[in-house]
């Protein structure tokens, strides 16, 4: 365990708030995440009749993303203190809103467009809560809100700020729906079983998390709790691919080894994986950890229950990552029903394991070859 | 850290590009594609020591809006714009054809589009230790959807799809 000091250059988390097909708040994953509950059911947003599979992970109602979105950066800096006027940036890990997309080519209207353009969304939720600093997205697909959790650590850790609010956004609706069922990308059987052998692929989820990143010091000048040390991060693209992983998880396996190179370890405890259920994927995500950490590796894949969160996974991830941490429990992979000899590792297939947690890396993978991971470190 | 410029290049205007392998319907892809080959040809840097930071403030538009048209219309998606319809896809392209493994960012900001790309470049070259970071902006003529969005946000579109490239690395008083 090391302790954050004050007086080093460490980056820490001092807030979080997040929603997810379970609801809002960290009661709503222990209560699904952490039990290993999936959240899958026919969605009710769309008509899913024109698709092979009707299911996904959606909260009840049709949520509105901006406000969503608010709800969790305010519980985020409600957490860490964080008061307006503050010249904190504001990094969000999105695509924006696709029903604004939809409503104006079927009705014509223009109701929410500016939600449609993820910088402008940006800039209210840095407006709405008067964040003074600058307000960016970052539209990379399913690595884009690990990305701004990454380009937050830069920023602090470069001390160009003192405090980042990082979120990823994304909700359940019919444009991604309509273009995974395209690609056949979606569970046939109404289901997301990383791992297994028997895995069709994946399901879209609602998923919304907001996460403050502060210099250790700026939280201890500030008198506000350190709820883990970010301790490190890596990034690295396949260079194999457009759409497929490489085979031996490449990329993956450079991004683990560089977020273990920045945090001084060789080690950790738990990793939360990528794990989208897809045959491609799983495979080579396993080889990429095997590689990196050995055959013991436990690892699980919370998309079990929550779905893929495209462009919010990496952030809602890194908050599961950290109750995972703080509460000394892993999350289980749901679903799992038969070995598949291309994935042997430990995978928590039995359910939520309750073992002391120093250290948790959550690793992001998205189309194009690219990866995350990100380091989380007991304080 | 003060960077300077090692490559530039520029496609404006309407422009007959070849296609890129993959990618259909949208000339966001090719300008992309193209613009960082020209930008990119004849450097000697390995590719983990490479970063790419793209920015833009609406993206592949053209991918986006005919996907969306076709749905609503109730036609079958094409698998292709769903392949292509993140920026992710012709980054991983690029990354693909010229062994690029450092990272591969896309940004979209309406406050100061150029500053915020110049900034992502110099925070990756410091921090990610990069020997070179390859910048692009690329944004598209408008169409029904952005125009409207523009108006909105009070933000000009341009006239005409256009991409712009700009390898840069640390100017030589930081090395």
């Amino acid at each position: 365990m090391t302790d954050a000091d004050p007086l080093s250059d460490d980056v820490v988390v001092t807030g979080f708030g997040v929603h997810t097909a379970f609801g809002r708040g960290a009661v709503s994953l222990r209560d699904g995440v952490f039990a290993g509950v999936p959240a899958f059911a026919p969605a009710t947003r769309f008509d899913p009749a024109p698709y092979r599979t009707p299911m996904t992970a959606a909260s009840a109602g049709t949520p509105v993303l901006r406000e969503v979105l608010a709800d969790c950066a305010g519980d985020a800096l409600r957490m860490a203190g964080v008061e307006p006027g503050t010249p904190a940036a504001v990094l969000l890990g999105s695509a924006g809103d696709w029903t604004a997309i939809t409503g104006f080519w079927r009705d014509g209207t223009d109701a929410g467009l500016t939600g449609s353009v993820p910088a402008r969304m940006a800039r209210e939720l840095a407006d709405r809560f008067g964040l003074t600093g600058r307000a960016v997205a970052f539209s990379n697909a399913c690595v884009a809100s690990a990305s701004a959790l990454i380009h937050g650590w830069r920023m602090v850790r470069a001390g160009l700020a003192d405090v980042v609010l990082c979120a990823g956004a994304y909700l359940v609706e019919e444009e991604n729906h309509a273009k995974f069922d395209s690609g056949r990308a979606l569970a046939k059987d109404g289901a997301v079983r990383p791992f297994s052998a028997d895995r069709t692929g994946l399901l879209l989820g609602d998923g919304v998390a907001a996460v403050v990143l502060e210099s250790a010091a700026s939280a201890r000048r500030r008198g506000a709790e350190v709820l883990a040390r970010y301790a490190g991060w890596g990034v690295a693209s396949d260079a194999h691919h457009v759409a497929k992983p490489h085979p031996e998880g490449r990329g993956m396996a450079s991004a683990a080894t560089q977020a273990l190179r920045r945090a001084g370890v060789s080690s950790v405890d738990y990793v939360n994986a990528h794990g989208t259920g897809t045959p491609f994927n799983d495979s080579a995500e396993t080889n990429g950890l095997r590689a990196v950490f050995g055959p013991g590796t436990v690892a699980s894949s919370t998309k079990s229950t929550t779905g893929h969160m495209l462009e919010a996974s990496g952030a809602v991830e890194f908050v599961i990552s950290l109750l995972a941490l703080r509460d000394g429990v892993v999350p289980p992979t749901a679903g799992y029903r038969r070995a598949d000899p291309l994935c042997d590792l430990d995978y928590v297939t039995e359910g939520p394991r309750e073992v002391p947690l120093r250290r948790v890396l959550t690793l992001n993978a998205a189309f194009g070859g690219m990866n995350t991971a990100m380091l989380l470190e007991r304080v | 850290m003060k960077t300077r410029v090692r490559a530039s290049a520029k496609l404006d205007g309407p422009v007959e590009l070849p296609p890129v392998t993959g990618f259909v319907e949208s000339s966001f892809n090719p300008l992309l594609y193209h613009v960082a080959m020209t930008c990119l040809a004849g450097q000697d840097i390995p590719g983990d020591r490479l970063g790419v930071v793209l920015v833009s403030l609406m993206g592949d538009a053209t991918t986006t809006d005919l996907a969306s048209e076709r749905m609503v219309s109730g036609q079958v998606h094409n698998p292709l714009l769903f392949m292509q319809a993140t920026a992710n896809a012709v980054l991983g392209r690029l990354s693909t054809d010229l062994g690029i493994t450092g990272p591969l960012l896309a940004l979209s900001t309406t406050d100061d589009p150029a500053g915020e790309l110049l900034a992502a470049a110099e925070l990756l070259l410091a921090v990610d230790d990069l020997d070179a970071v390859l910048t692009l902006a690329v944004e598209l003529a408008p169409n029904p959807r952005t125009a409207r969005a523009h108006a909105l946000l009070g933000t000009d579109p341009p006239a005409h799809d256009v991409a712009v490239a700009q390898l840069l690395e640390p100017h030589p008083e930081e090395t």
